[in-house]
C-alpha cells in the first residue's frame, strides 16, 4: 500500500461530514458494517439503503471522486477471484454477488471515515473505548514516524540505485536487504533518542 | 493475505476477534513485564519501520516483485510478544488509515499475520537455533566455543533458522486464512487451501530470504539493538510460549482442523481406486465444505499436502545452505 | 548570586572508549546569551545533554554539573528538567506527538498543571513561536521550520529558567533562520546555543566558547573570539564576514 495513498494534501475539504465529531462516525461505520456483514443478502433494502446513505455522505462529504473509485478497486483482484471460484458451483451466484456487494459497501464506509477524519481523533475514540494504553501509544508513534520513515527509506534506496551499476538480481537484494537493516538500526537509534526528548521534558 | 470485510462471516469475525484480543492482551502484558522503559518508544518506532520496510519492491522476475511482511523478523529481532504487539500496530492503521485489510475481519488478519505468524516463526527459528547449537558440525566443545553465541556456527544457524521459520510462518499464516474463508463459506476449503498455500509456499521463499539477509545485515552492523538473544540453553520464555501455543492451537483446531479432518475424503478416494477402500472415522466437525463436483479437485487437496511437507524439506535444505554462502567459514577456525 | 550553569571538569567516553569530553569547565551567569562553537565532532551535543542529566546514563561520571547551584543527580532530575529546556537538533526527534497542540502540551502536562493552566501555556507558547493558528496541524505535516518552531515553544511551554539549543537553525532556509533568531532575541531566559550559525552568533550572542575534540579551548567575548582569525581557522571555524564590517559596540 502506498503512502502516497493517504488523502492528506493541505487543501484538505472541511465538509460537514468532516466537522462531524468521531466518536459519532466511528460508532455509525461500524454498526453499519456489522450489520452489513451479518444481514443475508436476500434482505435487498437494507444493501440497497446502505449504499444510498453511503453515496449521499460521499458527495457530502466533497471527496474527489476520482479518489474513491480508485480505492474501491482494490477490492477487484479479491471479488474476481471469488466469482471465478463460486462461478462452478449452485450456490455460487449468491456467494459471490454477497462477497461482492458487502465488501464494497463495508469497504466505502471505512474509506469515507478515515478520509474525514483525523487521525488522533480516531486514536482519542480509541482510548475512550479503553483500548490499552500501551497500544494506543504505539500507533501513535507508528503513525507519527511511519511517513518519516517512509522517507528516509526511498532516500537510501534512491542513493543506493545511483550507485549501482550492474543489473544484478542477486546484488539487488543485497542491497536492498543492507538498506532495510540500516533503516531497523535508524529506527532503533531514534527510538531511544525520542526517549531521551520525552525525559527531557519530564517523562517518568 | 489481509482479508477485507465481507469475505468472513459473523461467525467467524467473532471468533477470531476474540482470539486475538485474548493473544494481543497478554502479548501487552508481557511486553509491559519485560520491557525496559526506555524501550517503549521502539514498539511504535519497529511498527512505523515494518510498514516502511514492506514497501520496498524486491524485484523477482518480469515485473514482479517481493514484499516482507516481518512478523518472524521482528520476533527474531525483539522477542515474540513485541512482534505481536508491533505487527497488531500496523495491522491497525494499514486497516484504518490505508484500508488494507477489513474491520470485521481485523481478528482474523490479527490472528494471521500478528499472532500465529510472529509466535509460530518465533518457535521454529528457536528450535532450529537448538538444533545447530547441538549438531552444527564445527560445533567445537563449550570450553572452546565463546558462550556469547557468536561466531560461524551460530551466524549460519541464525541465517538458516530465521529463513526457514519465516517459510513456514508464511504458509502456516495462509492455511489458516484459507481455513477461515472456508468456514465463512466464501471460497470452499477443496479450492482455498490448495490455492493459498501452494502461492504461499512460493510467497513464503522470498520471505524466509529477505528475513534473513536483513537479519544479518543488522546482526553484523549492530548486534546490540538485538533484544532478543533466543539463547536456547534458558528457559526463559517457556511460560509464555506455551500460553501462545495453546492460543495457536485452538485457532488451528477451529480453523484448520475440520477441513483438514476431511481429507480422508481426498485420501479415501485415491484408496478406493486402489481397493483399500476402508473408511476413515467421522471428522469431529462436521464438514462444512459440500461435495465438489469437479473431478480430480481431490487431488489438488493431497498433492497439496504432499507438496507442503516436501516443501518444507527442500526449503530447509535451501536454507542451510543460505546460511553456509552468507556466514563464510573463518580459515583459523 | 548562583551561576546558572557551573560546569567543573566534566569528562565522558563513549561506549567505544573514544574521549568525547576532557575536563570540560565554564560558568555561565543568569541572563547571558552563549555560543557553544566548534567543529562537528567536537562533542557540543554530548555536553549538552549533560546540561539536563540524560548523559552520563549511569549518572556516575567524573566532574560535576551545577544547574543554578544544585548538582545533577539521580534524585532530583525532576527539579533540573523543569529549569533546563533542552531544543534537540532533530525536531523529528522531539515532536512524537500527533497534532502541534498536543506535543505542546506534553511538558505542562508532565509538570502536573491542571487543564486549564495547560491550555494557558499552550496557546502563550504558540504565540510566542509565532504558531498562533497551528494547534490542530498534525505534526507530521509541517515544514522544517515549522517543526522547528513547535519544538522550540513545547520547550517555553515548560517556562524554563535556562533555554538550550543544538543547531537550532540548521536546514532552515534564509527567512527561517531569521524568523528563528527574531524569536530568541524576545526569549528572556539564559541561553546556550550550540551552532555554525556564525551570523546567529554575531547577532544574538555576547559570548563564546570554543570546543575542540572535547576541551575548551576558548572562552570569552563573542566580538573578540570570532574576530581571531588565526583561533577560528585552527578549530574547523571562520571569521564571519559579517564582521568585517562591523566594529565592536
Amino acid at each position: 500500500m502506498s503512502v502516497h495513498l493517504v488523502n492528506h494534501h493541505h487543501g484538505r475539504p472541511d465538509s460537514t461530514v468532516h466537522r462531524l465529531p468521531a466518536a459519532l462516525k466511528l460508532g455509525v461505520a461500524l454498526v453499519i458494517i456489522v450489520a452489513t456483514v451479518l444481514v443475508p443478502i436476500h434482505w435487498r433494502a437494507w444493501f440497497i439503503g446502505v449504499a444510498v446513505l453511503l453515496v449521499l455522505t460521499a458527495g457530502l462529504s466533497q471527496l474527489p471522486l476520482f479518489f474513491l473509485f480508485r480505492r474501491l478497486l482494490v477490492l477487484s483482484p479479491f471479488v474476481l477471484g471469488v466469482v471465478l471460484v463460486n462461478a462452478f458451483q449452485p450456490t455460487g451466484r449468491d456467494n459471490w454477488l454477497t462477497v461482492a456487494v458487502k465488501s464494497i459497501l463495508c469497504l466505502l464506509t471505512v474509506i469515507l471515515v478515515s478520509n474525514t477524519t483525523p487521525f488522533s481523533q480516531i486514536l482519542r475514540v480509541l482510548k475512550s473505548i479503553r483500548v490499552p494504553a500501551l497500544l494506543i501509544t504505539t500507533i501513535a508513534l507508528m503513525h507519527r514516524y511511519l511517513f518519516v520513515l517512509a522517507d528516509e527509506v526511498e532516500r537510501m534506496r534512491r542513493a543506493r540505485a545511483s550507485r549501482t551499476f550492474t543489473r544484478g538480481r542477486r546484488f539487488h537484494w543485497n542491497t536492498l536487504a543492507t538498506v532495510v537493516g540500516q533503516l531497523f538500526i535508524r529506527a532503533s537509534e531514534r527510538a531511544e533518542r525520542i526517549y531521551d526528548a520525552m525525559c527531557a521534558r519530564g517523562w517518568k | 493475505m489481509h482479508i477485507p470485510d465481507g469475505f468472513i462471516d459473523g461467525k467467524t469475525a467473532v471468533v477470531t476477534a476474540v482470539i486475538s484480543a485474548v493473544g494481543v492482551g497478554f502479548a501487552l502484558r508481557q511486553v509491559r513485564r519485560e520491557l525496559p522503559p526506555r524501550r517503549v518508544p521502539l514498539l511504535g518506532l519497529a511498527a512505523a519501520f515494518l510498514f516502511a520496510a514492506q514497501m520496498v519492491n524486491f524485484p523477482v522476475a518480469g515485473g514482479t516483485s517481493g514484499h516482507l511482511v516481518g512478523g518472524t523478523l521482528v520476533a527474531a529481532l525483539l522477542g515474540p510478544s513485541a512482534a505481536v504487539v508491533v505487527v497488531t500496530t500496523v495491522l491497525i492503521v494499514q486497516c484504518f488509515l490505508f484500508q488494507d485489510g477489513g474491520v470485521m475481519a481485523l481478528g482474523a488478519n490479527v490472528f494471521n499475520m500478528a499472532i500465529l505468524n510472529s509466535v509460530i516463526g518465533y518457535m521454529i527459528y528457536r528450535m532450529v537455533l537448538q538444533l545447530f547449537r547441538r549438531f552444527g558440525r564445527d560445533a567445537l566443545p563449550r570450553v572452546l566455543v565463546p558462550q556469547s553465541g557468536i561466531g560461524p556456527t551460530y551466524d549460519r544457524g541464525r541465517v538458516t533458522a530465521i529463513a526457514f521459520a519465516a517459510w513456514c510462518a508464511t504458509v502456516l499464516a495462509a492455511i489458516c486464512c484459507a481455513g477461515q474463508l472456508a468456514w465463512s463459506g466464501t471460497i470452499p476449503w477443496l479450492v482455498a487451501f490448495p490455492a493459498m498455500a501452494t502461492v504461499h509456499m512460493f510467497i513464503g521463499v522470498g520471505e524466509g530470504l529477505i528475513s534473513a539477509l536483513v537479519f544479518l545485515a543488522v546482526y553484523r552492523a549492530r548486534p546490540d539493538l538485538i533484544t532478543e538473544t533466543a539463547l536456547t540453553d534458558q528457559p526463559q520464555r517457556l511460560g509464555e510460549l506455551v500460553r501462545y501455543g495453546l492460543l495457536v492451537t485452538l485457532g488451528v483446531a477451529v480453523f484448520v482442523a475440520p477441513f483438514a479432518c476431511s481429507w480422508p475424503d481426498g485420501l479415501d478416494s485415491v484408496a478406493e481406486k486402489f481397493g483399500f477402500g476402508h473408511k476413515m472415522a467421522a471428522p469431529l466437525l462436521p464438514a462444512p465444505a459440500p461435495d465438489y463436483q469437479m473431478p480430480g479437485i481431490h487431488w489438488a487437496v493431497g498433492a497439496t499436502a504432499v507438496a507442503g511437507a516436501a516443501g518444507s524439506l527442500i526449503v530447509f535444505v535451501l536454507a542451510l545452505l543460505m546460511g553456509r554462502w552468507l556466514v563464510p567459514k573463518p580459515k583459523d577456525l | 548570586m548562583n551561576a546558572a550553569i557551573e560546569i567543573t571538569n566534566l569528562k565522558y567516553r563513549y561506549h567505544d572508549g573514544t574521549e568525547a569530553l576532557r575536563g570540560v569547565s565554564f560558568r555561565i551567569a543568569p541572563g547571558e546569551c552563549v555560543a557553544l562553537l566548534g567543529p562537528n565532532g567536537s562533542g557540543k551535543s554530548t555536553l549538552l545533554l549533560h546540561l539536563n542529566g540524560i548523559l552520563p546514563e549511569k549518572l556516575s561520571g567524573d566532574g560535576t554539573v551545577k544547574i543554578l547551584g544544585e548538582p545533577v543527580a539521580p534524585k532530583n532530575l525532576e527539579t533540573i528538567r523543569r529549569r533546563v529546556g533542552l531544543v534537540f537538533q532533530d525536531p523529528d526527534d522531539q515532536l512524537f506527538c500527533p497534532t502541534v497542540q498536543e506535543d505542546v502540551a506534553f511538558g505542562p502536562q508532565q509538570l502536573g498543571l491542571g487543564d486549564a493552566e495547560v491550555a494557558a501555556r499552550v496557546q502563550k507558547a504558540l504565540a510566542q513561536a509565532g504558531l498562533a493558528d497551528f494547534g490542530r496541524r498534525a505534526t507530521h505535516h509541517l515544514s522544517h521550520g515549522e517543526k522547528r518552531r513547535a519544538c522550540l515553544a513545547g520547550v517555553l511551554a515548560c517556562e524554563p529558567a535556562i533555554l538550550i539549543l543544538d543547531e537550532p537553525t540548521s536546514d532552515l532556509d534564509p527567512r527561517g533562520r531569521r524568523e528563528f533568531k527574531a524569536l530568541l532575541r524576545q526569549i528572556p531566559a539564559t541561553k546556550l546555543i550550540a551552532t555554525h550559525d556564525l551570523e546567529l552568533v554575531v547577532e544574538l550572542c555576547s559570548r563564546a566558547i570554543v570546543l575542540d575534540r572535547g576541551s575548551v579551548v576558548a572562552d570569552g567575548p563573542m566580538f573578540e573570539l570570532l574576530n581571531d582569525e588565526k583561533l577560528m581557522l585552527e578549530h574547523g571555524l571562520e571569521r564571519p564576514h559579517i564582521l568585517r564590517h562591523q566594529h565592536p559596540h
